[in-house]
């Protein structure tokens, strides 16, 4: 299938001259074309391009279907691209690194190993001294917010717990960039809302660049410094909203910002578009 | 303190061999026929068996077979098996071979082996690593397969190991290859010692390359 002939890069009209040079992520002209067996080749990702400087917290933010975690793949260098590239610091991705830390909605923790175990093996396979690593994950552990749970496995634990885990296993191997695929997707509202707010005081305590995909506004607006909201099929970036909102942000005073209800009002809008525009024949 | 809930599970599987002994022991008493004994009786010859350096040398043979089949099985299983679930190329390749082998039951096999290689420890052994590696083949190959994509990306992530995206860990499976091998030479050279210890009079065997004493 013929992919869909270029077109202006949006980031180029918008982007202040300040990121191209601090970049962190470079995302240029990337497509990307699943090949499935019998059915119709399916174009899920078409000439995105996009820059995130060094420790911005950037959304993407798009309906269900629109490529968003296929693009947090390429970043990760978990897929290939059939057509551009992806840098992070300058640097063509061709797999996945240390540099940049995943952290999924399925946890994906390993069964084996306990919460200590898991937190300790990005520093272990990266030659940390054991009693060193053991160290510096009970640290991050306590930072999570689960001290006293270091000798528990996975399957003990709730999914708010588990994702705590995911995200300490990530920290401890210090990537340059996490990379967080609808993490507090799976959660129920509450434990959502706590895991967004610690969240942030944990970024806002180092500001690692974060790339963060999720279909929920509010969380988008709450989160992140740039929301980029895309469209479906094939996946494109719609628009690139700057969230101007002070930090450090609380929740009970942003809820009450009319920035911040206008931000997720403005942002909704744009969604509902999409959808309308993926509706009609 | 155990409870008795405890003690019956834990004993579950003595009660079950009591049980069968018993069971024979029945039937044997009611068919009475001279070719099949009590358990009693059997039980009984034991000893005997174990006393007798024939019977000794036999035993030792069959465990040093058992050994080498199983050692060489492992070996070529277990990374046979991974690679199939980590690749459909192997698998597409192997798969079918391993799908028409499977329900052949390997004692229909042996007429076959045996016209081959005639009746000596290398058909014997082939038997036995046929027993082994298929099913361990099968399991392998559905155990990497069902593996979690996000897991093996996680471990990717935080790891320096896997550099490319078919998460080839071929580093790790030759030292595992080495390390299981190792093992098989070790199990067989520390049987023909004790067959050594045991059985002084018997002469060691070099039928197969691999034993050595």
């Amino acid at each position: 299938m013929k992919v869909a002939p270029s077109r202006p890069n949006i980031e180029d009209e918008l982007a202040p001259a300040r990121r191209q040079t601090n970049a962190m992520i470079a995302i240029d002209n990337v497509s990307h074309v699943f090949r499935t067996s019998g059915r119709q080749d399916h174009l899920a990702l078409s000439n995105i391009s996009l820059i995130i400087e060094d420790g911005a917290f950037v959304a993407i933010l798009g309906p269900s279907g629109c490529g968003k975690s296929t693009l947090l793949y390429v970043v990760g260098g978990f897929v290939s691209p059939t057509e551009g590239l992806a840098r992070v610091k300058g640097q063509a991705i061709t797999g996945p690194g240390p540099d940049r830390g995943p952290v999924f909605q399925e946890f994906a923790l390993f069964p084996w190993k306990s919460v200590l175990g898991n937190v300790m093996y990005g520093p272990r396979q990266q030659g940390v001294k054991s009693a060193e690593a053991e160290a510096q994950s009970r640290a991050l552990i306590e930072m999570v917010g689960l001290k006293g749970f270091e000798h528990f496995y996975p399957k003990e634990l709730s999914g708010g717990m588990k994702q705590r885990v995911a995200l300490a296993r990530t920290l401890a191997y210090h990537p340059a960039v996490l990379l967080m695929d609808e993490p507090f997707g799976a959660l129920d509202a509450h434990t959502r809302t706590r895991l967004q707010n610690d969240l942030l005081n944990i970024w806002e305590r180092d500001r690692k660049t974060v790339l963060f995909v999720t279909h929920s506004v509010d969380e988008a607006v709450f989160l992140s410094d740039r929301v980029v909201v895309m469209t479906r099929s094939p996946g494109r970036i719609k628009e690139v909203v700057e969230i101007d909102l002070p930090r450090p942000r609380r929740r009970s005073e942003l809820l009450l910002d009319p920035r911040y209800q206008k931000y997720v009002v403005e942002i909704e809008r744009m969604i509902d578009d999409t959808s309308e525009e993926q509706l009609r024949p | 303190m155990m409870s008795g809930r405890d003690l019956v599970s834990r004993a579950a599987p003595l009660l079950a061999c009591l049980g069968l002994l018993g069971l024979w022991e029945i039937a044997a008493l009611v068919l009475s026929t001279d070719s099949f004994p009590t358990a009693w009786v059997a039980i009984r010859a034991i000893p005997s068996i174990l006393g007798d350096k024939e019977s000794l040398i036999n035993i030792l043979d069959s465990l040093r077979r058992m050994a080498i089949g199983f050692a060489v099985g492992v070996i070529v299983s277990i990374p046979l098996g991974l690679m199939m679930g980590r690749s459909r190329l192997v698998a597409s390749f192997f798969n079918p071979l391993l799908m028409v082998t499977y329900p052949v039951p390997k004692a229909a096999l042996m007429p076959i082996i045996m016209l081959w290689l005639g009746v000596g420890d290398l058909a014997k052994t082939l038997v036995i690593f046929l027993g082994v590696s298929l099913p361990v083949i099968y399991h392998s190959f559905q155990g990497a397969k069902a593996v979690e994509e996000k897991m093996l990306w996680s471990g990717a992530a935080g790891n320096i190991l896997f550099n490319s995206l078919d998460m080839g860990q071929y580093d790790t499976v030759y030292a595992m290859i080495i390390i299981i091998g190792a093992m098989g030479i070790g199990l067989d050279a520390a049987f023909e010692n004790l067959r050594g210890k045991l059985v002084k009079w018997s002469e060691p065997s070099f039928e197969i390359p691999l034993s050595f004493a």
